[in-house]
């Protein structure tokens, strides 16, 4: 038992070692890959986290311009890059952005650090019409969550 | 791969940060069609954001960012300006790209 604790530690520190970016913050990829080849946003969101218990609210969404609580339907006229905007006051711990309209349903997963301001904006590609649905892990370890559903004039994904 | 463009500005305390890095990144979906093989496929997988030796951003991504993705992020703390905002993200062949910007 020694033995292999100390195998991990020394193999640990190497990879360490190797890629220093990783030191701190968790490389979603590695941890959960289940929830990278997941084909549903319920089960990527199981994979990641463990519940589907989500709380909507106190999480900001805006995608292709149009706010997640316009109640207007947004329209993306590309699905090649759809800006999505999102963000949350509430502590967090890990932020993750989910759609249904690819084949896989995860697009990033954020570790918040302690500098982090939770504002950010990034641009995502959409096959067809679907729903962005956001994730806030709070410090509390709740779900709290935002979707916005969009339209998609023309497909990004298959190119 | 021509890196990673970073634009910083420091304002009433929180840095906004501006990136655009150059990639592909293609999808399972678009390689078969494209190659035939599933496994061409590359896209950027994490990105993340260091000052001063402090990680400020953090992200696992996968292949549904658009092509040439931006970033946006902000993030606080003891920061100023001149102090530069190093970026790495490695993709799915394992490459990495980096790209740095001062704090303006």
């Amino acid at each position: 038992m020694e033995r292999r604790q100390f195998l991990n530690v020394t193999l640990g520190a190497l990879a360490l070692a190797v890629v220093p970016a990783s030191v701190k913050a968790e490389d979603f990829r590695k941890s959960k890959p289940a929830v990278w080849t997941a084909h549903t946003v319920d089960d990527a969101i199981k994979a990641l986290y463990g519940s589907t218990t989500l709380i909507e609210e106190g999480v900001q969404l805006k995608a292709a311009g149009e706010s997640f609580d316009s109640g207007k339907k947004a329209v993306a006229s590309s699905g090649g890059a759809i800006p999505v905007e999102f963000g949350t006051k509430i502590a967090a711990k890990t932020i993750a952005v989910f759609q249904d309209a690819n084949p896989e349903s995860a697009v990033c997963v954020i570790s918040a650090t302690k500098y982090s301001v939770n504002d950010y904006s990034i641009k995502i590609k959409m096959g067809k019409p679907g729903t962005i649905t956001v994730v806030v892990e709070g410090e509390d370890g709740k779900l709290y969550a935002a979707k916005q559903t969009l339209d998609v004039a023309l497909g990004g994904c298959e190119g | 791969m021509a890196g990673i463009k970073v634009k910083a500005k420091l304002k009433g305390g929180v840095v906004k940060v501006k990136a655009m890095a150059k990639h592909e990144m293609s999808t399972y979906n678009m390689m078969e069609k494209k190659t035939g093989n599933r496994d061409d496929a590359n896209f950027i997988e994490h990105i993340s954001a260091t000052v001063n030796g402090e990680t400020v951003f953090d992200m696992s991504t996968s292949q549904f960012l658009s092509k040439n993705p931006i970033f946006k992020f902000q993030f606080k703390g003891d920061f100023k300006k001149g102090d530069k905002v190093m970026m790495v993200a490695t993709d799915r062949k394992g490459n990495t790209i980096k790209g740095k910007g001062k704090i303006k």
